[in-house]
C-alpha cells in the first residue's frame, strides 16, 4: 500500500524560497578574522582611511594567525550556564570573566602585533601594554568588557579588545546555538554585548533577514527589521546614507532614543563585514553626528564618535 | 542603552577635554582629519523602510516599502522598491507574482485616487467628492432599509434582518477598525457582509 500523504506532510502555502533564519549564527574563529583581514585590505585600496584599515587588517591577520596551538578556552561550568539560561541571562557572563587563561591569548597577540607596521603612537601603546603589570592588564580587560574604554589609553585598549574578540569568539564557537534565547533588545544572546552593526543577509534560507553582529564575540543574532537595535522602538526609524553612495551601508536612526547603528546590506555585497565596514564608513558617522543622532553601537576600533 | 550611556559618561569624565578617538590615539590623527575635511562636501540622503500589507488578496502578505526621502523630515518620499517581509509570519519573505508587481500597482496612472460614481444608465465613471459620495450612499442605504427591513418572520419570531443590501469591507485594518465595522454593519441588520483584504 502506498504511503498515505497526510496534510501535515505538505505545506501548500510554501511558494518560492521561504526564509527561515536561525536565531543565532555562532562565529567561526578560524574564518572570521581571516575574512575580516581580507575585507579590510580590499577597503584600504579604495578608502581614504587606507593606512588605518591596513593596520586593522594586519591586526585581524594576527587575530587569525595566533590561533594555531593556542589552548582551548574554558567555557563556564554547565550548571552556571544552565542557571544563566533559567534567569534569561547570556551564558558568558562578562562580569565574572576570569582573565587568567586569557592572558596567553593576549601575550601571543602582543608579541605578534610587534611586527605590524604602525605609527609611533601605536607602537608606544603596544610597548606600554607589554610592560603593564597583570593588575593593569586586568583593569583594561574589565574596561573592554564593560564597553567603557578609558579615554587616556584608547590605543592600549585596541590590542586588549582585539585579543578579547578572539577569546570570546572561540568561547562562543563552543556553545550549542540551539540553546540560545533572546536576552533583551540590543544585547548579544551569548555575551550580552551591544551590536557593532547589523546586516541584512542574502544567505540561502535566510534571505532578507536582519542579524545583529556582536562587537565582542562576533555572534550574529536574528533581529526584526525596521526596529531600533538598541531600544527596540519601531516608531521613527529612518535610514540615512551618504548621497550618491552604493546604498550598501546606511545608518539606522531612531527618534525614540536618538541613536543610530549602521546597517549593512550584505545581500547586495556579500563581502561586507560588520566590523570592517563600520570602520571604513567613518564618513557616514561624521555626517550623521551633525544631524543630531548619536552613535549607539560599540566598536573598540572606532571609539570617540 | 545603559552600556552606551555609561561609556559616554566615562569618556566625558576621563577625557580631560581631549578629542579622544581611537584613530588619534593610535597615531592616525592626520588621515582622520583629512577624511573629516573631505567628507564635509558630501550630503546625507534620507531613505525610509515601512511595513505594510499587500492589498491584492485575502492572504494579506507582509511587504516592506522602500522610499527615497523621509516625510517626517519634511521631504517628498517616493517609493522605489517593494519586497516581501522576511519577518512576517504569513509569507516569510516570499511574494506571489502579483505581489512582486506591487510597485507598478502603486505607480499605475489608472490608479483610483478619488471617489468616482457611475450613475444609473451611464457608461462611464465620473469624479465626485467624498461628501457627496457618503451622503448618497447613506441616502440609498436608508431608503432601501426602510423598504426591505424584515423585523419578524412568518412565524412571528423577531429576526431584524436586512438582506437586500450587502457590505464588503477591508480586512487589512487594525482590530479596532474591524470591530467598529462589524458593529456598524451588523447593527443595521445587514447579513450579506464580508471582509476582504483586496478591497
Amino acid at each position: 500500500m502506498p504511503k498515505q500523504i497526510v496534510p501535515s506532510d505538505i505545506d501548500p502555502t510554501a511558494i518560492g524560497e521561504v526564509s527561515a533564519p536561525p536565531y543565532v549564527r555562532l562565529p567561526d574563529p578560524t574564518r572570521l578574522f581571516f575574512r575580516r583581514a581580507q575585507r579590510l585590505n580590499a577597503l584600504a585600496e579604495i578608502d581614504e582611511l587606507g593606512p588605518y584599515l591596513r593596520f586593522l587588517a594586519a591586526l585581524a591577520d594576527v587575530q587569525h594567525g595566533i590561533q594555531d596551538g593556542l589552548s582551548d578556552p574554558d567555557l563556564p561550568e554547565t550548571e552556571v550556564r544552565e542557571r544563566a539560561h533559567a534567569f534569561g541571562m547570556p551564558p558568558l557572563d562578562r562580569d565574572r570573566f576570569a582573565s587568567g587563561a586569557f592572558f596567553e591569548t593576549l601575550d601571543r597577540l602582543v608579541l605578534a602585533a610587534s611586527a605590524i607596521e604602525k605609527p609611533r603612537a601605536a607602537a608606544n601603546a603596544l610597548d606600554r601594554l607589554k610592560l603593564a603589570a597583570p593588575a593593569e592588564r586586568d583593569a583594561m580587560v574589565r574596561n573592554v568588557l564593560a564597553d567603557a574604554i578609558a579615554a587616556d589609553a584608547l590605543a592600549e585598549h585596541v590590542y586588549v579588545a582585539a585579543a578579547l574578540q578572539l577569546h570570546f569568539a572561540r568561547l562562543a564557537a563552543c556553545l550549542d546555538a540551539s540553546t540560545l534565547v533572546p536576552v533583551g533588545d540590543g544585547a548579544c544572546p551569548v555575551c550580552g554585548g551591544p551590536p557593532v552593526s547589523s546586516m541584512i543577509v542574502g544567505w540561502h534560507g535566510s534571505h532578507g533577514a536582519r542579524f545583529c553582529a556582536c562587537s565582542l564575540c562576533g555572534t550574529l543574532w536574528n533581529y526584526v527589521r525596521i526596529k531600533c537595535t538598541l531600544c527596540g522602538s519601531t516608531k521613527g526609524i529612518g535610514y540615512v546614507e551618504v548621497e550618491g553612495g552604493p546604498g550598501t551601508v546606511k545608518a539606522e536612526t531612531c527618534d525614540s532614543c536618538g541613536c543610530y547603528v549602521k546597517i549593512l546590506h550584505q545581500h547586495k555585497d556579500p563581502n561586507l563585514d560588520p566590523v570592517a565596514d563600520d570602520v571604513a564608513t567613518l564618513g557616514l558617522d561624521l555626517l550623521v553626528r551633525e544631524s543630531g543622532y548619536r552613535r549607539g553601537s560599540f566598536n573598540p576600533f572606532l571609539v570617540g564618535y | 542603552m545603559n552600556i552606551e550611556l555609561s561609556r559616554r559618561a566615562f569618556l566625558q569624565t576621563a577625557g580631560a577635554g581631549l578629542a579622544g578617538t581611537t584613530l588619534g590615539a593610535l597615531g592616525f590623527g592626520d588621515i582622520e582629519a583629512a577624511h573629516a575635511a573631505a567628507i564635509r562636501s558630501f550630503k546625507l540622503a534620507n531613505t525610509t523602510e515601512a511595513r505594510n500589507t499587500c492589498p491584492y488578496c485575502s492572504v494579506a502578505c507582509g511587504v516592506i516599502l522602500y522610499s527615497k526621502g523621509d516625510l517626517r523630515k519634511g521631504e517628498q518620499a517616493e517609493i522605489t522598491h517593494i519586497e516581501g517581509d522576511t519577518d512576517h509570519p504569513t509569507n516569510r519573505g516570499t511574494l506571489c507574482p502579483k505581489g512582486s508587481a506591487l510597485l507598478g500597482f502603486v505607480k499605475a496612472p489608472t490608479r483610483l485616487q478619488q471617489p468616482m460614481i457611475r450613475k444609473p444608465g451611464a457608461d462611464k465613471f465620473e469624479p465626485t467628492t467624498w461628501e457627496d459620495a457618503i451622503d448618497r450612499i447613506a441616502r440609498l442605504m436608508k431608503d432601501d432599509r426602510d423598504q426591505n427591513f424584515v423585523a419578524t418572520n412568518n412565524d412571528g419570531v423577531t429576526v431584524n434582518r436586512w438582506i437586500t443590501t450587502g457590505f464588503l469591507a477591508a480586512s487589512a485594518t487594525t482590530n479596532e477598525t474591524a470591530f467598529e465595522t462589524y458593529k456598524v454593519v451588523r447593527s443595521t441588520g445587514m447579513l450579506v457582509f464580508d471582509n476582504q483584504a483586496r478591497v
